[in-house]
Protein backbone atom coordinates (compact mmCIF):
# COMPACT_ATOMS: atom_id res chain seq x y z
CA UNK A 1 0.00 0.00 0.00
CA UNK A 2 1.39 3.27 -0.80
CA UNK A 3 2.34 5.54 1.99
CA UNK A 4 0.73 9.38 2.60
CA UNK A 5 3.95 11.34 2.73
CA UNK A 6 3.82 13.99 5.80
CA UNK A 7 3.96 17.16 3.01
CA UNK A 8 0.51 15.20 1.14
CA UNK A 9 -0.70 15.09 5.11
CA UNK A 10 -0.24 19.04 5.07
CA UNK A 11 -2.05 19.35 2.11
CA UNK A 12 -5.32 17.79 3.99
CA UNK A 13 -4.87 19.98 6.78
CA UNK A 14 -4.73 22.96 4.58
CA UNK A 15 -8.29 21.63 3.19
CA UNK A 16 -10.11 22.36 6.37
CA UNK A 17 -8.39 25.33 6.26
CA UNK A 18 -11.47 26.47 3.52
CA UNK A 19 -14.46 25.80 5.48
CA UNK A 20 -13.17 27.39 8.96
CA UNK A 21 -12.10 30.69 7.04
CA UNK A 22 -15.76 30.67 5.50
CA UNK A 23 -17.00 30.02 9.16
CA UNK A 24 -15.15 33.03 10.04
CA UNK A 25 -16.19 34.99 7.11
CA UNK A 26 -19.67 34.48 7.75
CA UNK A 27 -19.23 34.87 11.37
CA UNK A 28 -20.71 31.62 12.30
CA UNK A 29 -19.04 31.14 15.41
CA UNK A 30 -17.68 27.64 14.78
CA UNK A 31 -14.21 28.57 13.63
CA UNK A 32 -12.59 27.70 17.14
CA UNK A 33 -14.43 24.58 17.61
CA UNK A 34 -13.87 23.68 14.06
CA UNK A 35 -9.76 24.56 14.62
CA UNK A 36 -10.14 22.48 17.89
CA UNK A 37 -12.21 19.55 16.64
CA UNK A 38 -9.66 19.02 13.91
CA UNK A 39 -6.50 19.15 16.23
CA UNK A 40 -7.75 17.00 18.60
CA UNK A 41 -8.72 14.34 16.17
CA UNK A 42 -5.58 14.19 14.66
CA UNK A 43 -3.75 13.47 17.92
CA UNK A 44 -6.22 11.05 19.04
CA UNK A 45 -5.56 9.16 16.00
CA UNK A 46 -1.46 9.61 15.92
CA UNK A 47 -2.45 8.34 19.59
CA UNK A 48 -3.99 5.50 18.85
CA UNK A 49 -2.02 4.96 16.33
CA UNK A 50 0.79 4.64 18.59
CA UNK A 51 -1.23 2.56 21.20
CA UNK A 52 -2.20 0.57 18.09
CA UNK A 53 1.51 -0.52 17.39
CA UNK A 54 2.01 -1.64 20.61
CA UNK A 55 -0.98 -3.73 21.08
CA UNK A 56 -0.17 -5.59 18.09
CA UNK A 57 2.84 -6.49 19.46
CA UNK A 58 2.19 -7.63 22.63
CA UNK A 59 0.44 -11.54 22.99
CA UNK A 60 -3.14 -11.29 21.63
CA UNK A 61 -5.07 -12.17 24.61
CA UNK A 62 -3.62 -9.31 26.87
CA UNK A 63 -4.05 -6.51 23.87
CA UNK A 64 -7.63 -7.75 22.82
CA UNK A 65 -8.53 -7.73 26.79
CA UNK A 66 -6.99 -4.21 27.22
CA UNK A 67 -8.71 -3.03 24.16
CA UNK A 68 -11.57 -4.07 24.67
CA UNK A 69 -12.15 -2.85 28.28
CA UNK A 70 -10.77 0.45 26.87
CA UNK A 71 -13.08 0.44 24.74
CA UNK A 72 -16.35 -0.55 26.68
CA UNK A 73 -15.82 1.46 29.32
CA UNK A 74 -15.13 4.84 27.23
CA UNK A 75 -18.74 4.11 24.98
CA UNK A 76 -20.24 3.00 28.78
CA UNK A 77 -19.41 6.56 29.52
CA UNK A 78 -20.08 8.19 26.49
CA UNK A 79 -23.69 6.74 26.51
CA UNK A 80 -24.14 6.99 30.39
CA UNK A 81 -24.14 10.69 29.64
CA UNK A 82 -26.86 10.52 27.41
CA UNK A 83 -28.89 8.97 29.92
CA UNK A 84 -27.91 11.23 32.66
CA UNK A 85 -30.80 10.43 35.70
CA UNK A 86 -30.90 7.15 34.67
CA UNK A 87 -30.11 4.99 37.63
CA UNK A 88 -26.70 2.97 36.68
CA UNK A 89 -26.44 4.30 33.27
CA UNK A 90 -22.96 3.52 32.66
CA UNK A 91 -23.63 0.42 34.59
CA UNK A 92 -26.05 -0.98 32.74
CA UNK A 93 -23.98 0.19 29.60
CA UNK A 94 -21.18 -1.08 30.35
CA UNK A 95 -22.91 -4.65 31.37
CA UNK A 96 -25.03 -5.08 28.45
CA UNK A 97 -21.90 -3.94 26.24
CA UNK A 98 -19.49 -6.57 27.43
CA UNK A 99 -21.98 -9.48 27.39
CA UNK A 100 -22.51 -8.27 23.83
CA UNK A 101 -19.06 -8.41 22.54
CA UNK A 102 -18.53 -11.50 24.48
CA UNK A 103 -21.39 -13.37 22.31
CA UNK A 104 -19.54 -11.46 19.02
CA UNK A 105 -16.31 -13.24 20.22
CA UNK A 106 -17.58 -16.18 21.09
CA UNK A 107 -19.20 -16.42 17.48
CA UNK A 108 -15.99 -14.88 14.81
CA UNK A 109 -13.57 -17.01 16.83
CA UNK A 110 -15.15 -20.42 17.62
CA UNK A 111 -16.94 -20.68 14.41
CA UNK A 112 -13.16 -19.66 13.16
CA UNK A 113 -14.81 -16.57 10.94
CA UNK A 114 -11.36 -14.44 11.56
CA UNK A 115 -8.21 -15.92 13.66
CA UNK A 116 -7.79 -14.18 17.07
CA UNK A 117 -5.19 -12.05 16.11
CA UNK A 118 -5.20 -8.39 17.55
CA UNK A 119 -4.82 -7.01 14.21
CA UNK A 120 -8.49 -8.70 13.28
CA UNK A 121 -10.21 -8.70 16.62
CA UNK A 122 -9.64 -5.29 17.92
CA UNK A 123 -10.38 -3.09 14.84
CA UNK A 124 -13.85 -4.83 14.40
CA UNK A 125 -14.47 -5.07 17.92
CA UNK A 126 -14.39 -1.57 17.80
CA UNK A 127 -16.45 -1.01 15.26
CA UNK A 128 -19.19 -3.35 17.51
CA UNK A 129 -18.54 -1.42 20.16
CA UNK A 130 -18.92 1.85 18.77
CA UNK A 131 -22.15 1.43 17.06
CA UNK A 132 -23.45 -0.52 20.16
CA UNK A 133 -22.83 2.37 22.12
CA UNK A 134 -24.67 4.91 20.08
CA UNK A 135 -27.73 2.28 20.16
CA UNK A 136 -27.53 2.26 23.73
CA UNK A 137 -27.60 5.85 23.90
CA UNK A 138 -30.55 6.29 22.22
CA UNK A 139 -32.22 3.88 23.93
CA UNK A 140 -31.39 5.96 27.21
CA UNK A 141 -32.52 8.91 26.05
CA UNK A 142 -35.58 7.89 23.92
CA UNK A 143 -36.70 6.08 27.28
CA UNK A 144 -36.26 9.27 29.46
CA UNK A 145 -37.84 11.12 26.52
CA UNK A 146 -40.86 8.52 25.96
CA UNK A 147 -41.87 8.52 29.59
CA UNK A 148 -41.59 12.16 29.82
CA UNK A 149 -43.81 12.53 26.52
CA UNK A 150 -46.18 9.24 27.28
CA UNK A 151 -46.32 9.63 31.26
CA UNK A 152 -50.31 10.02 31.17
CA UNK A 153 -50.40 6.32 29.50
CA UNK A 154 -48.18 4.67 32.03
CA UNK A 155 -50.26 6.38 34.55
CA UNK A 156 -53.19 5.07 33.11
CA UNK A 157 -51.52 1.67 32.66
CA UNK A 158 -50.55 1.36 36.40
CA UNK A 159 -53.69 2.78 37.37
CA UNK A 160 -55.43 -0.34 35.79
CA UNK A 161 -53.38 -2.86 37.92
CA UNK A 162 -50.37 -3.32 34.93
CA UNK A 163 -47.10 -3.92 37.02
CA UNK A 164 -43.98 -1.48 35.65
CA UNK A 165 -42.87 -4.62 32.98
CA UNK A 166 -46.37 -4.35 31.96
CA UNK A 167 -46.75 -0.20 31.99
CA UNK A 168 -43.51 0.21 30.50
CA UNK A 169 -44.05 -2.09 27.72
CA UNK A 170 -45.79 0.39 25.83
CA UNK A 171 -42.78 2.42 26.05
CA UNK A 172 -40.27 0.00 25.25
CA UNK A 173 -41.35 -1.52 22.05
CA UNK A 174 -40.82 2.34 20.74
CA UNK A 175 -37.47 2.90 22.10
CA UNK A 176 -36.23 -0.41 20.48
CA UNK A 177 -37.72 0.47 17.59
CA UNK A 178 -36.19 4.12 17.45
CA UNK A 179 -32.64 2.44 17.95
CA UNK A 180 -32.79 -0.37 15.73
CA UNK A 181 -33.93 2.19 12.88
CA UNK A 182 -30.67 3.53 12.07
CA UNK A 183 -29.24 -0.14 11.67
CA UNK A 184 -32.01 -1.49 9.92
CA UNK A 185 -31.71 1.99 7.51
CA UNK A 186 -27.51 1.27 7.41
CA UNK A 187 -28.11 -2.38 6.56
CA UNK A 188 -30.60 -1.82 3.67
CA UNK A 189 -28.68 1.01 1.79
CA UNK A 190 -25.16 -0.66 2.62
CA UNK A 191 -22.73 -0.37 -0.37
CA UNK A 192 -25.34 1.65 -2.67
CA UNK A 193 -24.46 5.27 -0.84
CA UNK A 194 -21.55 4.70 0.58
CA UNK A 195 -19.17 2.01 0.57
CA UNK A 196 -18.73 0.64 4.25
CA UNK A 197 -15.46 2.19 5.98
CA UNK A 198 -13.98 -1.75 6.44
CA UNK A 199 -14.44 -2.52 3.25
CA UNK A 200 -12.99 0.82 1.92
CA UNK A 201 -10.05 -0.21 4.13
CA UNK A 202 -9.68 -3.31 2.62
CA UNK A 203 -10.10 -2.42 -0.86
CA UNK A 204 -7.43 0.46 -0.63
CA UNK A 205 -4.79 -1.83 1.57
CA UNK A 206 -5.10 -3.97 -1.77
CA UNK A 207 -7.58 -7.03 -0.53
CA UNK A 208 -9.90 -8.09 -3.73
CA UNK A 209 -13.56 -6.80 -3.19
CA UNK A 210 -14.81 -10.13 -2.83
CA UNK A 211 -12.67 -10.82 0.24
CA UNK A 212 -13.52 -7.11 1.27
CA UNK A 213 -16.92 -8.13 1.29
CA UNK A 214 -16.81 -11.28 2.92
CA UNK A 215 -15.26 -9.33 5.88
CA UNK A 216 -17.97 -6.25 5.07
CA UNK A 217 -21.06 -9.01 5.89
CA UNK A 218 -19.50 -10.60 9.06
CA UNK A 219 -19.17 -7.04 10.52
CA UNK A 220 -22.08 -5.46 9.28
CA UNK A 221 -24.35 -8.58 10.60
CA UNK A 222 -22.12 -8.66 14.02
CA UNK A 223 -23.18 -4.74 14.32
CA UNK A 224 -26.71 -5.39 13.44
CA UNK A 225 -27.32 -8.13 15.45
CA UNK A 226 -25.45 -6.22 18.69
CA UNK A 227 -27.15 -2.75 18.12
CA UNK A 228 -30.73 -4.71 18.26
CA UNK A 229 -29.55 -7.13 21.06
CA UNK A 230 -28.36 -3.69 22.80
CA UNK A 231 -31.15 -1.51 22.42
CA UNK A 232 -33.54 -4.58 23.88
CA UNK A 233 -31.22 -5.38 26.91
CA UNK A 234 -30.75 -1.68 27.84
CA UNK A 235 -34.46 -1.20 27.36
CA UNK A 236 -35.41 -3.79 29.45
CA UNK A 237 -32.95 -3.10 32.48
CA UNK A 238 -33.21 0.63 32.45
CA UNK A 239 -36.65 0.82 32.06
CA UNK A 240 -37.03 -0.02 36.46
CA UNK A 241 -35.19 3.01 37.10
CA UNK A 242 -38.43 4.70 35.99
CA UNK A 243 -40.14 3.02 38.94
CA UNK A 244 -40.07 1.98 42.49
CA UNK A 245 -40.58 -0.39 44.40
CA UNK A 246 -43.92 0.24 45.43
CA UNK A 247 -45.31 0.44 41.63
CA UNK A 248 -45.07 4.15 41.44
CA UNK A 249 -43.77 6.22 38.66
CA UNK A 250 -40.56 8.28 39.51
CA UNK A 251 -39.01 11.57 38.09
CA UNK A 252 -36.28 11.36 36.16
CA UNK A 253 -33.74 14.78 36.92
CA UNK A 254 -30.72 15.27 34.80
CA UNK A 255 -28.39 16.35 37.82
CA UNK A 256 -28.97 13.22 39.75
CA UNK B 1 -80.53 4.54 49.39
CA UNK B 2 -77.16 5.74 50.73
CA UNK B 3 -75.54 3.31 52.97
CA UNK B 4 -73.52 4.39 56.07
CA UNK B 5 -70.31 2.41 55.48
CA UNK B 6 -67.62 4.27 55.40
CA UNK B 7 -65.05 3.32 52.31
CA UNK B 8 -62.01 5.73 52.54
CA UNK B 9 -60.58 7.94 55.17
CA UNK B 10 -58.02 9.90 55.78
CA UNK B 11 -55.73 10.50 58.84
CA UNK B 12 -53.91 14.07 58.63
CA UNK B 13 -52.94 13.11 55.97
CA UNK B 14 -49.53 15.38 54.23
CA UNK B 15 -47.25 15.31 51.08
CA UNK B 16 -45.31 18.41 50.52
CA UNK B 17 -48.26 19.98 49.20
CA UNK B 18 -50.80 18.87 50.84
CA UNK B 19 -51.26 19.54 54.64
CA UNK B 20 -52.99 17.96 57.80
CA UNK B 21 -55.87 16.10 55.73
CA UNK B 22 -58.85 14.55 57.70
CA UNK B 23 -61.63 13.21 55.40
CA UNK B 24 -64.31 10.42 55.31
CA UNK B 25 -66.13 8.91 52.39
CA UNK B 26 -69.28 7.07 52.49
CA UNK B 27 -69.76 4.27 49.65
CA UNK B 28 -72.00 4.89 47.21
CA UNK B 29 -71.42 8.06 47.23
CA UNK B 30 -70.19 11.25 44.60
CA UNK B 31 -67.97 13.29 46.48
CA UNK B 32 -67.06 15.98 44.27
CA UNK B 33 -64.07 18.45 44.84
CA UNK B 34 -63.44 21.61 43.96
CA UNK B 35 -60.96 24.27 44.70
CA UNK B 36 -58.88 27.01 43.31
CA UNK B 37 -56.00 25.69 40.29
CA UNK B 38 -53.21 24.11 42.16
CA UNK B 39 -54.85 24.09 45.91
CA UNK B 40 -54.13 19.99 46.07
CA UNK B 41 -57.04 18.64 44.40
CA UNK B 42 -55.16 16.40 42.40
CA UNK B 43 -52.65 15.20 44.82
CA UNK B 44 -55.02 14.35 46.96
CA UNK B 45 -56.89 11.75 44.84
CA UNK B 46 -53.69 10.14 43.52
CA UNK B 47 -52.77 8.93 46.94
CA UNK B 48 -56.28 6.98 47.20
CA UNK B 49 -55.01 4.70 44.70
CA UNK B 50 -50.94 5.42 45.29
CA UNK B 51 -50.69 7.15 42.07
CA UNK B 52 -48.54 8.32 44.94
CA UNK B 53 -48.10 8.12 48.87
CA UNK B 54 -48.61 10.73 51.90
CA UNK B 55 -45.55 12.26 53.56
CA UNK B 56 -47.24 11.71 56.91
CA UNK B 57 -50.63 10.40 58.16
CA UNK B 58 -52.51 7.20 56.60
CA UNK B 59 -55.30 6.80 54.26
CA UNK B 60 -57.67 3.58 54.94
CA UNK B 61 -59.78 1.94 52.70
CA UNK B 62 -62.17 -0.43 54.55
CA UNK B 63 -60.71 0.13 57.36
CA UNK B 64 -57.17 -1.15 56.30
CA UNK B 65 -54.22 0.72 55.11
CA UNK B 66 -53.86 1.80 51.43
CA UNK B 67 -50.51 0.19 51.94
CA UNK B 68 -51.73 -3.18 53.05
CA UNK B 69 -53.18 -4.16 49.89
CA UNK B 70 -51.19 -5.34 47.08
CA UNK B 71 -50.96 -2.53 44.28
CA UNK B 72 -52.23 -3.59 41.54
CA UNK B 73 -55.29 -5.14 43.65
CA UNK B 74 -55.69 -1.97 45.63
CA UNK B 75 -55.37 0.14 41.85
CA UNK B 76 -58.20 -2.33 40.35
CA UNK B 77 -60.79 -2.22 42.91
CA UNK B 78 -60.04 1.84 43.08
CA UNK B 79 -59.75 2.74 39.35
CA UNK B 80 -58.82 6.26 38.02
CA UNK B 81 -59.90 8.14 34.93
CA UNK B 82 -58.05 10.95 34.05
CA UNK B 83 -58.50 14.34 32.30
CA UNK B 84 -57.13 13.12 29.12
CA UNK B 85 -57.45 9.73 27.40
CA UNK B 86 -54.41 8.78 27.66
CA UNK B 87 -55.58 5.35 25.67
CA UNK B 88 -53.06 3.15 24.35
CA UNK B 89 -52.23 2.72 20.61
CA UNK B 90 -54.51 0.11 18.98
CA UNK B 91 -58.07 -0.96 19.10
CA UNK B 92 -60.75 0.14 21.31
CA UNK B 93 -61.09 -3.43 22.27
CA UNK B 94 -56.98 -4.02 23.21
CA UNK B 95 -57.51 -0.62 25.52
CA UNK B 96 -60.83 -2.27 27.39
CA UNK B 97 -58.87 -5.53 27.76
CA UNK B 98 -56.06 -3.96 29.31
CA UNK B 99 -56.92 -4.12 32.72
CA UNK B 100 -59.44 -7.40 32.43
CA UNK B 101 -56.30 -9.35 31.17
CA UNK B 102 -54.22 -9.04 34.15
CA UNK B 103 -56.96 -10.87 36.30
CA UNK B 104 -57.98 -12.83 33.56
CA UNK B 105 -61.56 -11.71 33.21
CA UNK B 106 -61.71 -10.53 29.94
CA UNK B 107 -64.53 -11.59 27.89
CA UNK B 108 -65.42 -10.57 24.53
CA UNK B 109 -69.03 -10.16 25.87
CA UNK B 110 -67.96 -7.75 28.37
CA UNK B 111 -66.21 -5.38 25.47
CA UNK B 112 -70.04 -5.38 24.05
CA UNK B 113 -71.33 -4.67 27.11
CA UNK B 114 -69.15 -1.59 28.10
CA UNK B 115 -69.15 0.05 25.02
CA UNK B 116 -72.87 -0.03 25.29
CA UNK B 117 -73.11 1.40 28.41
CA UNK B 118 -70.40 4.50 27.40
CA UNK B 119 -73.15 4.22 24.63
CA UNK B 120 -71.08 3.77 21.51
CA UNK B 121 -71.55 1.62 18.53
CA UNK B 122 -70.38 -1.99 19.32
CA UNK B 123 -68.16 -1.96 15.61
CA UNK B 124 -65.71 0.38 17.88
CA UNK B 125 -64.41 -2.65 19.33
CA UNK B 126 -62.48 -3.26 16.38
CA UNK B 127 -61.57 0.34 15.20
CA UNK B 128 -58.08 2.32 15.98
CA UNK B 129 -58.39 4.59 18.89
CA UNK B 130 -57.02 7.41 16.37
CA UNK B 131 -59.58 6.91 14.31
CA UNK B 132 -62.19 8.37 16.90
CA UNK B 133 -62.71 11.71 17.95
CA UNK B 134 -61.48 13.43 21.36
CA UNK B 135 -64.92 12.71 22.99
CA UNK B 136 -65.12 9.20 22.07
CA UNK B 137 -61.86 8.58 23.21
CA UNK B 138 -62.78 10.08 26.52
CA UNK B 139 -65.98 7.98 26.64
CA UNK B 140 -63.49 4.41 25.65
CA UNK B 141 -60.99 5.84 28.54
CA UNK B 142 -64.29 5.76 31.18
CA UNK B 143 -65.41 2.43 29.71
CA UNK B 144 -61.28 0.82 30.08
CA UNK B 145 -61.61 1.75 33.51
CA UNK B 146 -64.97 0.11 34.08
CA UNK B 147 -63.47 -2.86 32.57
CA UNK B 148 -62.11 -3.44 35.74
CA UNK B 149 -65.28 -3.52 37.89
CA UNK B 150 -64.18 -0.91 40.17
CA UNK B 151 -65.71 -0.12 43.84
CA UNK B 152 -64.26 3.44 44.38
CA UNK B 153 -63.93 5.71 40.85
CA UNK B 154 -61.56 8.57 41.12
CA UNK B 155 -62.47 11.40 37.99
CA UNK B 156 -59.41 14.44 37.62
CA UNK B 157 -61.44 16.61 35.65
CA UNK B 158 -62.26 13.90 33.70
CA UNK B 159 -65.73 15.33 31.84
CA UNK B 160 -63.80 18.66 31.00
CA UNK B 161 -62.71 18.43 27.64
CA UNK B 162 -66.34 16.41 26.94
CA UNK B 163 -68.81 18.86 24.97
CA UNK B 164 -72.22 19.20 26.90
CA UNK B 165 -73.89 16.91 25.24
CA UNK B 166 -71.54 13.63 26.06
CA UNK B 167 -70.82 15.68 29.39
CA UNK B 168 -74.32 14.69 30.31
CA UNK B 169 -74.17 11.54 28.83
CA UNK B 170 -71.51 10.73 31.28
CA UNK B 171 -72.81 12.27 33.76
CA UNK B 172 -75.73 10.16 33.61
CA UNK B 173 -73.76 6.97 33.33
CA UNK B 174 -72.04 7.75 36.70
CA UNK B 175 -75.67 8.09 38.39
CA UNK B 176 -76.61 4.68 36.85
CA UNK B 177 -73.10 3.32 38.14
CA UNK B 178 -74.00 4.56 41.89
CA UNK B 179 -77.73 3.25 41.90
CA UNK B 180 -76.55 -0.04 40.16
CA UNK B 181 -73.38 -0.99 41.41
CA UNK B 182 -73.13 1.21 44.82
CA UNK B 183 -69.34 2.69 43.30
CA UNK B 184 -68.22 4.80 44.73
CA UNK B 185 -67.19 8.17 42.89
CA UNK B 186 -64.74 11.25 44.00
CA UNK B 187 -64.49 13.57 41.11
CA UNK B 188 -62.68 16.95 40.83
CA UNK B 189 -64.13 19.30 38.74
CA UNK B 190 -64.28 23.51 37.93
CA UNK B 191 -67.42 23.51 36.96
CA UNK B 192 -69.80 24.32 40.05
CA UNK B 193 -72.46 23.39 38.70
CA UNK B 194 -71.48 19.95 38.08
CA UNK B 195 -70.00 19.67 41.31
CA UNK B 196 -73.65 20.66 42.69
CA UNK B 197 -75.77 18.67 40.82
CA UNK B 198 -73.64 15.42 41.03
CA UNK B 199 -72.27 15.27 44.36
CA UNK B 200 -73.83 13.94 48.20
CA UNK B 201 -70.76 15.57 49.40
CA UNK B 202 -68.48 17.98 48.22
CA UNK B 203 -64.82 18.55 49.33
CA UNK B 204 -63.81 22.25 49.37
CA UNK B 205 -59.61 22.40 48.74
CA UNK B 206 -57.48 25.67 48.92
CA UNK B 207 -53.92 25.94 49.68
CA UNK B 208 -53.23 22.26 50.03
CA UNK B 209 -55.81 21.92 53.01
CA UNK B 210 -59.49 20.71 53.04
CA UNK B 211 -61.48 23.82 54.32
CA UNK B 212 -64.64 22.70 54.18
CA UNK B 213 -66.13 19.25 53.53
CA UNK B 214 -70.03 18.13 54.19
CA UNK B 215 -73.40 17.78 52.39
CA UNK B 216 -73.25 19.31 49.00
CA UNK B 217 -75.87 21.30 49.47
CA UNK B 218 -74.83 22.65 52.74
CA UNK B 219 -71.49 23.80 51.38
CA UNK B 220 -73.43 25.51 48.43
CA UNK B 221 -76.09 27.13 50.31
CA UNK B 222 -74.16 28.23 53.57
CA UNK B 223 -70.75 28.34 53.24
CA UNK B 224 -68.56 28.73 56.42
CA UNK B 225 -65.22 30.05 55.10
CA UNK B 226 -64.76 33.18 53.60
CA UNK B 227 -62.58 31.42 51.67
CA UNK B 228 -65.52 29.48 49.99
CA UNK B 229 -67.58 32.24 50.02
CA UNK B 230 -65.04 34.02 47.53
CA UNK B 231 -64.15 31.24 45.74
CA UNK B 232 -68.10 30.45 44.81
CA UNK B 233 -68.85 34.41 44.31
CA UNK B 234 -65.78 34.75 41.59
CA UNK B 235 -66.25 31.04 39.96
Amino acid sequence: MPEISNLSMLTVIIFVLIPVSLSYLYSLGIAKTTIWSSLRGIIQLILIGYVLTFLFEITDWIAVTLAVLVMISAASWQAGQRGKGIKNAFLVTFTVLAIIEGLVLILWIGFNIIPFESQQVIPMSGMVIGNSMVASALALERLKNDFSVHKGKVLAALSLGATPPKAANIIIRNTIKAAMIPSIDGLKTIGLVQLPGMMTGLIIGGASPIEAIRYQIVISLSIFASVSLTSMFVSAIAYRSFFNKDMQLVEIKEND
Amino acid sequence: MKGNEVILEGKNVGTERVHNMDFTVLKGQIVTIIGPSGSGKSTLINLLNRINDPLEGEILFHGKNVKEYPVPELRKKIGMVFQTANLFTGTVEENLKYGPEIWGEWTPELGKELLRFVQLPEEFLSKDVEDISGGQQQRVSFARTLANDPEVLLMDEATSALDNRTEELVEEELLQLVKEKKITILMITHDLEQARRLGDQTFFIADGRILEQGKTEDLFESPATEELKFFLEVE
